[in-house]
């Protein structure tokens, strides 16, 4: 290999990945960082003015507003994605004819669109045009016809539905990689001992997926951080941005109301919040491993 | 795996829950098939009934009105250009970080941690200076303004995919190779590349899907409307149809049902690029 690894081949090889996303990625968080500490709206120069922007995000209303709904969805994800997702990758792991089906089929929502995902819903929970409020009231239940979208309550735990929707697939076919790790000898095991199924999977299954479990519960930490288009489609954070979230939020402002640097600030704290999350989360996580 | 599934009746209950459990998660795209087939008048009095024939004018309607065949395009030359290059690319670095020898060790180790580093930042916090480096560079509102951009989003990822599997060749293969006076080219073109055929398979559906569906940095950087890609171009279908509901439908159903389609030919490699990004990133 030594003679192939001329420095000029290094290079060659290298040097367009490194620009490409040195440019791009790196320093456009660096870039970030920078126009939040400053005040822009797109006419000339950009003024620094100090950590006024992150003052600002602490006060704004608005943006706890978002960060609240975000907790919703967050909350609510981790509940039903976690305990569904792994029922569910239970249940497709029995051999069984169809199963691959079904599988390939509740997987089919976390490949389409975003966006279309976002039109979709409209049609369903839609006050105006959605069927679940034409559904309600032919069957006569108009007491329960709701705002689902666009009122003052309901957006966050909708979108908290959405994303239960698109992601369920997807986690427990993650669950279902780490289920089959298991030996298949500890069930043995566990069957000489006289335990049923139900022991089985809270005895065995659960501790051994461990691992798993902590991957699913990042990965819905991150994507709820990241749940951007089907909320611009249903609510575009309205009305007056009490549906927001988080990431809608620094959008609006950064490029609807033009608060270049403002917008800056949210994002970053917002970057922040999710490292911080997650962070916090494998932390925790290893200190409970030592212990064991 | 029979034993860890409990009793045959057990097993049959399960699996008519399962079916069942299927049937309604798959009622919303089922139904939107359904209904793109309908007049909004119809859509409107009976949402919930079929269709009472197969009434295309929806179709019609969405090809004129929006431009889909011109979206289409549009997502196929910024897809075959960003994934194509930033396959070739990340190919050569991952290659050369995983391979190759260098005389600084831990320059190596660093490269491949900062390669790495992009899985954690988010997109959002990317748009608004991605926007101007597209601006300050004199890209605006060319192919390329999005075509780079999609290009650096993929670059960790593929690093990430190739190097692991890069890692688990015997070297011995590329040893022989280089005694019979084997070239880098190829030495990368004829004997590598075929090895890789899986994960490099992965790789390119994995990110096809993703630049189709990419919405964010697209909302950013398009401005002129005969360069939308398809998820941009969707974004605006409320706007322009405003009334016709059945319009909307109808040119949602033509971008979902051959991504279907893609994804039901493709499936695994979808299902093992998105696991495989979960699991170690």
């Amino acid at each position: 290999m030594h003679w192939l690894s001329k420095k000029r081949n290094l290079f060659v090889m290298i040097v367009p990945s490194f620009v490409i996303y040195t440019v791009y990625i790196i320093a456009s968080v660096c870039i970030a960082v920078y126009y939040s500490f400053t005040k822009y709206t797109g006419i000339g120069k950009a003024a620094w003015n100090g950590i006024e922007n992150y003052v600002r995000v602490f006060h704004d209303k608005f943006f706890w507003i978002s960060l609240k709904n975000t907790g919703i969805v967050l909350i609510l994800s981790l509940l039903t994605l976690t305990i569904f997702g792994f029922l569910l990758a239970n249940v497709l792991r029995v051999k069984r004819r169809g199963n691959d089906l079904c599988k390939a089929l509740i997987f089919s929502p976390s490949i389409i669109s975003p966006i279309i995902v976002g039109i979709i819903w409209i049609y369903i929970l839609d006050p105006e045009v959605g069927i679940l409020n034409q559904i309600l009231y032919k069957l006569g239940k108009e007491g329960w016809m709701q705002m689902w979208i666009g009122g003052t309550v309901l957006s966050p735990y909708m979108y908290a539905v959405i994303f239960l929707w698109r992601q369920l697939g997807y986690l427990s076919t993650i669950f279902l990689a780490g289920l089959n790790m298991i030996p298949e000898e500890i069930y043995e095991a566990a069957e000489i001992d006289g335990a049923n199924a139900f022991q089985k999977m809270v005895y065995v299954t659960v501790p051994m997926a461990r691992n798993t479990f902590n991957i699913v519960i990042l990965l819905i930490i991150t994507g709820v951080f990241k749940i951007f288009e089907f909320v611009t489609q249903l609510t575009a954070g309205g009305p007056n941005h009490l549906s927001e979230t988080v990431v809608t939020y620094s959008y609006t402002t950064t490029f609807s109301n033009g608060e270049y640097g403002y917008g800056m600030a949210l994002a970053t704290v917002v970057f922040i919040i999710t490292l911080i999350l997650s962070e916090i989360y494998n932390l925790i996580m290893r200190d409970k491993e030592e212990e064991q | 795996m029979t034993n860890s599934a409990g009793s045959k009746l057990g097993r049959r209950i399960s699996g008519i829950v399962l079916a069942i459990f299927t049937l309604i998660w798959m009622f919303p795209l089922v139904w939107m098939f359904f209904m793109s087939f309908k007049t909004n008048s119809e859509i409107y009095a009976a949402p919930l009934s079929l269709p009472q024939h197969l009434n295309l004018d929806n179709f019609a309607r969405a090809l004129e009105t929006l431009n889909i065949g011109r979206m289409y395009v549009n997502t196929l030359i910024v897809a075959v250009l960003s994934v194509g290059l930033g396959f070739l690319v990340t190919f050569l670095s991952s290659y050369a970080l995983c391979r190759m020898v260098f005389r600084n060790k831990k320059l190596q180790r660093g490269l491949l941690r900062f390669f790495q580093l992009g899985l954690m930042i988010s997109p959002f916090i990317l748009l608004f200076p991605i926007y101007r480096i597209t601006v300050q560079g004199n890209l605006y509102n060319s192919i390329w303004s999005l075509v780079l951009p999609y290009i650096a989003t993929q670059v960790s990822f593929n690093t990430l995919l190739m190097y692991n599997f890069f890692k688990g060749l015997p070297a011995e293969i590329e040893e022989a190779a280089l005694i019979d006076g084997c070239n880098l080219p190829q030495l990368l073109g004829r004997l590598i590349l075929p090895m890789t055929k899986p994960v490099v398979v992965t790789v390119i559906v994995f990110n096809v899907l993703y630049v189709w569906n990419e919405y964010p940095i697209a909302s950013v950087l398009l401005r002129d409307e005969s360069m939308y890609t398809l998820s941009m171009g969707a974004s605006m279908f409320k706007g322009a149809y405003s009334v016709d509901n059945a319009g909307i439908i109808a040119a949602s159903v033509l971008i979902i049902v051959p991504e279907l389609i893609f994804y039901g030919f493709l499936q695994r490699y979808i299902v093992d690029g998105m696991v495989a990004g979960a699991v170690k990133g």
